[in-house]
């Protein structure tokens, strides 16, 4: 079975999924707290905060976090018909990079559901599809830059919501986080046939 | 897309600031135009009312 049997394949646009609707949810979840520790530092600032949804895809995510809390959500994606999609639900979108074209500070929070299917460099396809499930042989071909740059453009007291899935060696993802500085917390998860998705809360 | 998207968008070469230049607008949307970054020069169109900020070797990279 490949890549193409796990998923319901058939657009140039990842569709959203068990992991979308788990990062939506917890993102909604987490922003709308008030008890957190660190969104103590913001009570008072109401609706200011901008988050940004890395590798938005069809945009659902990104959609359900400003409809739920009220936050400006940017949404980036490197896949032209990706950020196509994402603004046809009218988000403001960018194509985008992982950060790279985002100012120094910019974000209270960044969320990004990577592509993390471990991939046999042999079995790889050159698609868009590929590139929106592909983390290369050890699923973390795109984690990793990620976790190099996302600092940059995170406010004092900003976060990263990290989707990563037992598929893609989730202590291995919070090892390097913690080279990068982060601590990182799993502040949900949940269970299917073939792989756990933990949601990881990366602050520094 | 909306102008002050620029506040929080910058050069992905150098994350130096851009000015937008040539801009179309549709009420508060810019729908064309062009992001110039004000250190190195460098060009980004805004295609369809969305700014595409790929590094330039990348821009043309589009698998199907």
């Amino acid at each position: 079975m490949d890549l193409r049997d796990r998923r319901d394949i058939g657009t140039d646009v990842y569709q959203p999924a068990e992991d979308s609707q788990l990062l939506a949810e917890t993102v909604c979840d987490r922003l709308s707290s008030d008890d957190g520790d660190r969104s103590d530092e913001r009570r008072g600032t109401g609706d200011d905060r901008t988050v940004l949804e890395v590798g938005t895809g069809s945009g659902y995510v990104a959609s359900r976090v400003a409809d739920e809390t009220g936050v400006r959500v940017i949404a980036s994606d490197l896949n032209p018909h990706a950020v196509r999609q994402a603004r046809e639900k009218g988000l403001e979108t960018v194509r985008a990079d992982l950060v790279s074209p985002f100012a120094d500070g910019a974000f209270d929070a960044v969320a990004f559901n990577p592509p993390y299917l471990p991939t046999d460099p042999d079995n790889e396809w050159d698609d868009w599809m590929e590139r929106a499930l592909s983390g290369g042989e050890d699923g973390r071909a795109i984690i990793d830059p990620f976790l190099e740059s996302v600092d940059r453009v995170l406010a004092p007291g900003g976060v990263v919501y990290l989707l990563v899935s037992s598929l893609t060696d989730v202590d291995a993802v919070v090892e390097r986080a913690g080279e990068e500085g982060f601590s990182a917390a799993a502040v949900a998860d949940e269970s299917f046939p073939f792989e756990t998705l933990t949601v990881l809360e990366l602050f520094r | 897309m909306k102008e002050s998207l620029l506040e929080i968008l910058c050069c992905p070469l150098d994350k130096h600031d851009l000015e937008l230049e040539d801009a179309e607008y549709d009420g508060d949307e810019v729908v064309d135009g062009v992001l110039v970054c004000t250190e190195c020069g460098e060009r980004y169109p805004i295609e369809d009312g969305i700014p595409n900020l790929l590094p330039p070797d990348m821009r043309e990279e589009s698998p199907a």
